[in-house]
Protein backbone atom coordinates (compact mmCIF):
# COMPACT_ATOMS: atom_id res chain seq x y z
CA UNK A 1 0.00 0.00 0.00
CA UNK A 2 1.46 3.23 -0.79
CA UNK A 3 0.88 6.47 0.75
CA UNK A 4 0.72 9.65 -2.19
CA UNK A 5 1.85 12.83 -0.48
CA UNK A 6 -1.53 14.04 -0.38
CA UNK A 7 -2.21 17.27 0.77
CA UNK A 8 -3.59 17.33 4.62
CA UNK A 9 -7.69 16.80 4.14
CA UNK A 10 -9.70 17.17 7.13
CA UNK A 11 -11.36 13.86 9.44
CA UNK A 12 -14.51 12.24 7.99
CA UNK A 13 -17.49 12.21 9.96
CA UNK A 14 -17.48 8.90 10.66
CA UNK A 15 -13.89 8.43 11.50
CA UNK A 16 -14.39 11.40 13.95
CA UNK A 17 -17.64 9.29 15.32
CA UNK A 18 -15.30 6.35 15.67
CA UNK A 19 -12.42 7.92 17.63
CA UNK A 20 -14.99 9.53 19.82
CA UNK A 21 -16.71 6.35 20.91
CA UNK A 22 -13.51 4.51 21.20
CA UNK A 23 -12.62 7.42 23.88
CA UNK A 24 -15.77 7.03 25.43
CA UNK A 25 -15.09 3.59 25.99
CA UNK A 26 -12.32 3.37 27.51
CA UNK A 27 -13.71 6.06 29.96
CA UNK A 28 -16.35 3.74 30.64
CA UNK A 29 -13.81 1.06 31.69
CA UNK A 30 -12.11 3.03 33.92
CA UNK A 31 -14.56 5.17 35.31
CA UNK A 32 -17.31 2.50 35.12
CA UNK A 33 -20.34 2.13 33.51
CA UNK A 34 -23.35 4.33 35.72
CA UNK A 35 -25.20 6.68 33.76
CA UNK A 36 -25.39 9.60 35.95
CA UNK A 37 -21.77 9.60 35.30
CA UNK A 38 -22.23 9.49 31.19
CA UNK A 39 -22.53 13.71 30.79
CA UNK A 40 -18.77 13.80 31.84
CA UNK A 41 -17.70 10.90 30.05
CA UNK A 42 -19.46 12.06 26.91
CA UNK A 43 -17.45 15.66 27.55
CA UNK A 44 -14.25 14.04 28.35
CA UNK A 45 -14.52 11.75 25.08
CA UNK A 46 -15.55 14.64 23.10
CA UNK A 47 -12.55 16.45 24.52
CA UNK A 48 -10.13 13.63 23.67
CA UNK A 49 -11.07 13.38 19.92
CA UNK A 50 -10.99 17.10 19.68
CA UNK A 51 -7.03 16.96 21.08
CA UNK A 52 -6.77 14.15 18.77
CA UNK A 53 -7.35 15.69 15.24
CA UNK A 54 -3.70 17.60 15.75
CA UNK A 55 -1.46 14.52 17.20
CA UNK A 56 -3.16 11.87 15.35
CA UNK A 57 -3.71 13.53 11.51
CA UNK A 58 -5.71 11.81 8.98
CA UNK A 59 -3.50 10.32 6.58
CA UNK A 60 -1.66 8.18 9.84
CA UNK A 61 -2.20 4.98 9.47
CA UNK A 62 -1.03 1.98 11.35
CA UNK A 63 0.10 -1.45 10.51
CA UNK A 64 -1.63 -3.87 12.28
CA UNK A 65 1.08 -7.01 11.47
CA UNK A 66 3.96 -4.25 12.35
CA UNK A 67 2.13 -2.86 15.18
CA UNK A 68 1.99 -7.17 16.68
CA UNK A 69 5.61 -7.18 16.18
CA UNK A 70 6.14 -4.38 17.63
CA UNK A 71 4.47 -5.28 21.15
CA UNK A 72 6.19 -8.62 20.75
CA UNK A 73 9.69 -7.14 20.62
CA UNK A 74 8.83 -4.74 23.03
CA UNK A 75 7.40 -6.61 26.24
CA UNK A 76 10.70 -9.12 26.58
CA UNK A 77 12.72 -6.06 25.88
CA UNK A 78 11.51 -4.17 28.70
CA UNK A 79 11.36 -7.16 30.70
CA UNK A 80 15.08 -7.33 30.34
CA UNK A 81 15.36 -3.36 30.82
CA UNK A 82 13.37 -3.91 34.14
CA UNK A 83 15.89 -6.81 35.68
CA UNK A 84 18.80 -5.41 34.19
CA UNK A 85 18.15 -1.86 36.15
CA UNK A 86 17.34 -4.10 39.35
CA UNK A 87 20.36 -6.29 38.84
CA UNK A 88 22.22 -3.28 38.61
CA UNK A 89 20.63 -1.73 41.80
CA UNK A 90 21.43 -4.45 43.88
CA UNK A 91 24.87 -5.41 42.91
CA UNK A 92 27.63 -4.79 46.23
CA UNK A 93 29.36 -2.50 43.55
CA UNK A 94 27.73 -0.26 40.83
CA UNK A 95 29.30 -1.06 37.88
CA UNK A 96 28.24 1.09 34.99
CA UNK A 97 29.90 3.34 32.27
CA UNK A 98 26.79 5.75 31.57
CA UNK A 99 27.57 7.97 28.72
CA UNK A 100 25.48 9.70 25.93
CA UNK A 101 25.86 8.69 22.39
CA UNK A 102 24.15 10.00 19.31
CA UNK A 103 22.11 8.53 16.89
CA UNK A 104 20.77 9.39 14.18
CA UNK A 105 17.50 8.57 13.03
CA UNK A 106 15.90 8.25 10.04
CA UNK A 107 12.35 9.24 11.23
CA UNK A 108 11.73 13.11 10.47
CA UNK A 109 10.63 15.30 13.73
CA UNK A 110 7.59 15.43 15.07
CA UNK A 111 4.64 12.69 16.77
CA UNK A 112 6.79 10.28 15.28
CA UNK A 113 9.86 10.72 16.53
CA UNK A 114 8.59 11.68 19.96
CA UNK A 115 6.67 8.54 20.12
CA UNK A 116 9.75 6.44 19.00
CA UNK A 117 11.71 8.39 21.77
CA UNK A 118 9.01 7.86 24.40
CA UNK A 119 8.68 3.76 23.56
CA UNK A 120 13.11 3.83 23.70
CA UNK A 121 13.34 5.06 26.57
CA UNK A 122 11.72 1.82 28.08
CA UNK A 123 14.15 0.25 26.08
CA UNK A 124 17.41 -1.92 28.36
CA UNK A 125 19.84 0.46 29.45
CA UNK A 126 18.78 3.28 26.73
CA UNK A 127 17.18 7.00 27.19
CA UNK A 128 16.45 9.28 24.41
CA UNK A 129 17.93 12.93 25.78
CA UNK A 130 17.56 14.81 23.15
CA UNK A 131 15.78 15.10 19.86
CA UNK A 132 17.43 17.43 17.42
CA UNK A 133 15.34 18.65 14.34
CA UNK A 134 17.69 17.21 12.33
CA UNK A 135 16.98 13.89 13.35
CA UNK A 136 19.88 13.45 15.62
CA UNK A 137 18.98 11.82 18.57
CA UNK A 138 21.30 12.31 22.12
CA UNK A 139 20.62 8.66 24.05
CA UNK A 140 21.42 7.96 26.93
CA UNK A 141 23.25 4.63 27.99
CA UNK A 142 24.00 2.88 30.98
CA UNK A 143 26.70 0.74 29.39
CA UNK A 144 28.27 3.47 26.85
CA UNK A 145 30.60 0.58 25.77
CA UNK A 146 28.12 -1.71 24.40
CA UNK A 147 27.10 -1.95 20.91
CA UNK A 148 24.10 0.68 21.45
CA UNK A 149 24.16 2.22 17.82
CA UNK A 150 22.83 -1.34 16.45
CA UNK A 151 20.27 -1.63 18.90
CA UNK A 152 18.77 1.61 18.29
CA UNK A 153 18.94 1.00 14.61
CA UNK A 154 16.87 -2.23 15.33
CA UNK A 155 14.65 -0.42 17.65
CA UNK A 156 13.50 1.98 15.47
CA UNK A 157 13.11 -0.19 12.51
CA UNK A 158 10.66 -2.37 14.63
CA UNK A 159 9.04 0.85 15.26
CA UNK A 160 8.74 1.59 11.47
CA UNK A 161 6.64 -1.51 10.42
CA UNK A 162 4.04 0.34 12.69
CA UNK A 163 3.82 3.50 10.34
CA UNK A 164 3.85 2.29 6.46
CA UNK A 165 4.79 5.43 4.44
CA UNK A 166 5.44 7.56 7.21
CA UNK A 167 9.67 7.55 6.53
CA UNK A 168 11.68 10.92 6.43
CA UNK A 169 11.71 10.16 2.46
CA UNK A 170 14.56 12.52 2.12
CA UNK B 1 -4.36 -24.73 50.17
CA UNK B 2 -3.77 -22.71 48.04
CA UNK B 3 -5.04 -22.67 44.27
CA UNK B 4 -2.77 -22.24 41.34
CA UNK B 5 -3.94 -18.98 40.52
CA UNK B 6 -3.51 -17.80 43.80
CA UNK B 7 0.44 -18.96 44.10
CA UNK B 8 0.31 -17.22 40.29
CA UNK B 9 -0.93 -13.77 41.88
CA UNK B 10 1.38 -13.88 44.69
CA UNK B 11 4.79 -15.00 42.68
CA UNK B 12 3.71 -11.79 40.22
CA UNK B 13 2.82 -9.64 42.47
CA UNK B 14 5.99 -9.97 45.20
CA UNK B 15 8.28 -10.26 42.05
CA UNK B 16 6.64 -6.49 40.99
CA UNK B 17 6.94 -5.13 44.18
CA UNK B 18 10.73 -6.57 44.55
CA UNK B 19 11.04 -4.60 40.84
CA UNK B 20 9.65 -1.05 42.85
CA UNK B 21 12.03 -1.92 45.68
CA UNK B 22 14.89 -1.86 43.06
CA UNK B 23 13.72 1.21 41.14
CA UNK B 24 14.02 3.02 44.42
CA UNK B 25 17.17 1.60 45.76
CA UNK B 26 18.85 2.55 41.75
CA UNK B 27 17.23 6.02 42.51
CA UNK B 28 19.53 6.38 46.03
CA UNK B 29 22.43 4.53 44.57
CA UNK B 30 22.66 5.48 40.89
CA UNK B 31 25.38 7.76 40.12
CA UNK B 32 23.84 10.93 38.30
CA UNK B 33 20.58 12.00 37.26
CA UNK B 34 20.05 10.27 34.21
CA UNK B 35 21.17 7.15 35.08
CA UNK B 36 18.29 7.65 38.47
CA UNK B 37 15.73 8.26 35.42
CA UNK B 38 16.68 4.66 34.41
CA UNK B 39 16.40 3.36 37.71
CA UNK B 40 12.58 4.64 37.94
CA UNK B 41 11.36 4.51 34.41
CA UNK B 42 12.23 0.66 33.71
CA UNK B 43 11.88 -0.93 36.99
CA UNK B 44 9.52 0.75 38.12
CA UNK B 45 7.10 -0.19 34.98
CA UNK B 46 8.28 -3.75 34.45
CA UNK B 47 7.16 -3.93 38.68
CA UNK B 48 3.99 -2.54 37.80
CA UNK B 49 3.19 -5.06 35.11
CA UNK B 50 3.91 -7.98 37.27
CA UNK B 51 1.06 -6.44 39.57
CA UNK B 52 -0.95 -6.01 37.15
CA UNK B 53 -0.23 -9.68 35.69
CA UNK B 54 -0.81 -10.87 38.98
CA UNK B 55 -4.44 -9.57 39.86
CA UNK B 56 -5.69 -10.00 36.49
CA UNK B 57 -6.89 -13.78 37.56
CA UNK B 58 -8.30 -12.22 40.49
CA UNK B 59 -11.07 -9.90 38.28
CA UNK B 60 -14.32 -10.99 39.10
CA UNK B 61 -15.61 -9.49 35.40
CA UNK B 62 -13.33 -9.49 32.20
CA UNK B 63 -14.25 -5.43 32.55
CA UNK B 64 -11.75 -5.32 35.60
CA UNK B 65 -9.27 -6.97 34.02
CA UNK B 66 -9.24 -4.33 30.82
CA UNK B 67 -9.16 -1.53 33.63
CA UNK B 68 -6.28 -3.52 34.83
CA UNK B 69 -4.37 -3.52 31.27
CA UNK B 70 -5.39 0.50 30.60
CA UNK B 71 -3.90 1.64 33.72
CA UNK B 72 -0.90 -0.28 32.93
CA UNK B 73 -0.73 1.05 29.26
CA UNK B 74 -1.38 5.00 30.86
CA UNK B 75 1.78 4.15 33.68
CA UNK B 76 3.90 3.70 30.93
CA UNK B 77 3.39 6.07 29.09
CA UNK B 78 3.09 8.80 31.44
CA UNK B 79 6.10 7.33 32.79
CA UNK B 80 7.99 7.17 29.52
CA UNK B 81 7.03 10.97 28.24
CA UNK B 82 7.92 12.47 32.03
CA UNK B 83 11.35 10.55 32.38
CA UNK B 84 12.56 11.81 28.93
CA UNK B 85 10.94 15.21 30.06
CA UNK B 86 13.77 15.34 33.21
CA UNK B 87 16.47 13.85 31.26
CA UNK B 88 16.50 16.35 29.07
CA UNK B 89 16.38 19.28 31.67
CA UNK B 90 18.75 17.32 32.98
CA UNK B 91 21.24 17.27 30.25
CA UNK B 92 20.58 20.81 29.39
CA UNK B 93 21.41 22.04 33.28
CA UNK B 94 24.77 19.96 33.00
CA UNK B 95 25.75 18.78 29.75
CA UNK B 96 28.65 16.32 31.12
CA UNK B 97 26.02 14.63 33.90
Amino acid sequence: MTAPASPRQPLSWPSLLGRGLFFFALWLVLIGAAPKDWPVGLIAAAAATGASIPLWPPESRLSLTGLVRFVLRFLPQAMVAGFDVARRAFARRIAMKPGLVTYRASLRPGMAQGALCAVMSLQPGKLPVSCAASGDMRVHCLDSDASVTAELAADEAAFLRILPGDRSGA
Amino acid sequence: MMGLTDAFTLVCVVAGALLFLAGTVGLLRFPDTLSRLHALSKADNLGLGLIVLGLLPQQASPMGGVKLVCIWLLAQLSAATASQLIAGIAARRKPQA
